[in-house]
C-alpha cells in the first residue's frame, strides 16, 4: 500500500516543477537587440573617507579622478531596453535620467541621455560605447558634496 | 585438607575456577574419602546434566524460534525498503523548490543596491554631443584606463 508521506512529497515536487515552469514562461527573454542600462548614483563628498564596496572595481578609479573623500551609493536601477524605447530612472532630488538605446553595430551600444531637474534640462548628450562599458556624469549638487551618476550599458 | 574447605574446592573446580596445584592437593583428599568424592561425582555431573536440558529445550523451540526470526528479519527488509524510497525522495525533493525560491528572488528582487559591484569591461566611449540649457558642461576624458566623466557645471556650484 502506497505511504501517504511518500505521495505526498511527489506531489510536491511535481507542483514544484510546474511553478518552475511557470515562472520561466513569465520571466521574458532578453531579445539580441536590447540594451540592459544599469545607473547608480553616488553621493561623493568630503565627509568622512568611507568608499562604498558596492562600487566594485571603480572605486580606484574614482578616488583618482576626483578629490573626494568619501562615496557613497545611494540607488541603482537597472532597466532593459529594446532601441528606441526609452525608459526613465529616477535620481535624488527630484532628478529624473531618461535614455533611449539607438540602433548601433557589433558590440556598440549607443545612448541617447537625457538629464533633467524638474523642468529644468541639465544635460542632453548621445554616447556611444562597447557592451560593458562605463560612462560618468556628475556634477549636480546633493548635500554637502555632489551626484556622480555611474552609467553603464551591456 | 577437610571436608569443609573439599567441598568448596570441588565446587570451584566445577565452575573451572580451581588452581592446577589445589586440584592436586582435592584429589588427594578424595581419594582418602569416600564421602567427598561421592560429593564431587555428583557435582561434576551436574553441569553436562544442565548442558543437555539446555539442548533439548532449544531443539524443541527451534521451529518456533526460527518462524520469529523470519518475521523480524521480513519486518526488517520491508521497513529499509521503505526508508530507501524516502530517503530518495526526501534527498531529492528540495531541489525544484530551491530553484523556484531562487527563481522568485531574481524576479521579485529589489532593484536598488544589492546587485554585484560595478566592473566595466570598457571605458572606451564616442561622445557624439553633450549640450545643456541651464548649465555648464566639460567633457573629462583622460584615457582608456579611467571612465571618462561628464561633468555638469550648475552657477558655480560644483
Amino acid at each position: 500500500m502506497p505511504n501517504p508521506e511518500l505521495r505526498g512529497r511527489a506531489g510536491a515536487s511535481v507542483l514544484s516543477f510546474f511553478l518552475l515552469l511557470l515562472l520561466l514562461a513569465a520571466v521574458p527573454s532578453e531579445a539580441a537587440d536590447t540594451v540592459t542600462i544599469d545607473v547608480g548614483a553616488v553621493y561623493a563628498s568630503n565627509e568622512g573617507t568611507s568608499i562604498d564596496p558596492a562600487l566594485g572595481k571603480i572605486r580606484g578609479k574614482l578616488r583618482s579622478m576626483f578629490n573626494y573623500t568619501s562615496y557613497r551609493m545611494l540607488d541603482r536601477k537597472r532597466r532593459s531596453l529594446s532601441v528606441g524605447e526609452t525608459g526613465e530612472f529616477e535620481l535624488p532630488d527630484r532628478r529624473s535620467m531618461r535614455a533611449t538605446p539607438l540602433p548601433a553595430r557589433g558590440d556598440k551600444v549607443r545612448l541617447s541621455i537625457r538629464l533633467s531637474e524638474g523642468p529644468r534640462n541639465l544635460l542632453t548628450t548621445t554616447l556611444g560605447l562597447r557592451r560593458g562599458g562605463m560612462v560618468l556624469v556628475g556634477g549636480p549638487p546633493h548635500q554637502a558634496g555632489v551626484l556622480i551618476l555611474i552609467i553603464s550599458a551591456e | 585438607m577437610d571436608c569443609g574447605t573439599a567441598l568448596g574446592k570441588i565446587n570451584a573446580k566445577a565452575d573451572g575456577l580451581l588452581p592446577r596445584q589445589e586440584e592436586a592437593e582435592l584429589a588427594d583428599h578424595l581419594a582418602g574419602c569416600p564421602a567427598c568424592a561421592a560429593d564431587d561425582a555428583a557435582i561434576s555431573a551436574t553441569g553436562p546434566v544442565l548442558r543437555a536440558l539446555t539442548g533439548i529445550r532449544a531443539m524443541r523451540n527451534a521451529p518456533a524460534l526460527d518462524a520469529m526470526w523470519t518475521r523480524v528479519r521480513a519486518g526488517i527488509d520491508e521497513g529499509r525498503d521503505t526508508r530507501r524510497r524516502s530517503s530518495w525522495l526526501a534527498r531529492w525533493s528540495w531541489i525544484p523548490a530551491a530553484v523556484v525560491i531562487a527563481l522568485l528572488a531574481l524576479v521579485f528582487s529589489p532593484s536598488r543596491t544589492d546587485r554585484p559591484p560595478f566592473h566595466p569591461s570598457s571605458f572606451e566611449v564616442a561622445v557624439e554631443d553633450v549640450e545643456s540649457d541651464t548649465a555648464t558642461v566639460a567633457l573629462v576624458d583622460k584615457g582608456e584606463d579611467l571612465p571618462t566623466v561628464i561633468w555638469i557645471i550648475e552657477d558655480a556650484k560644483s
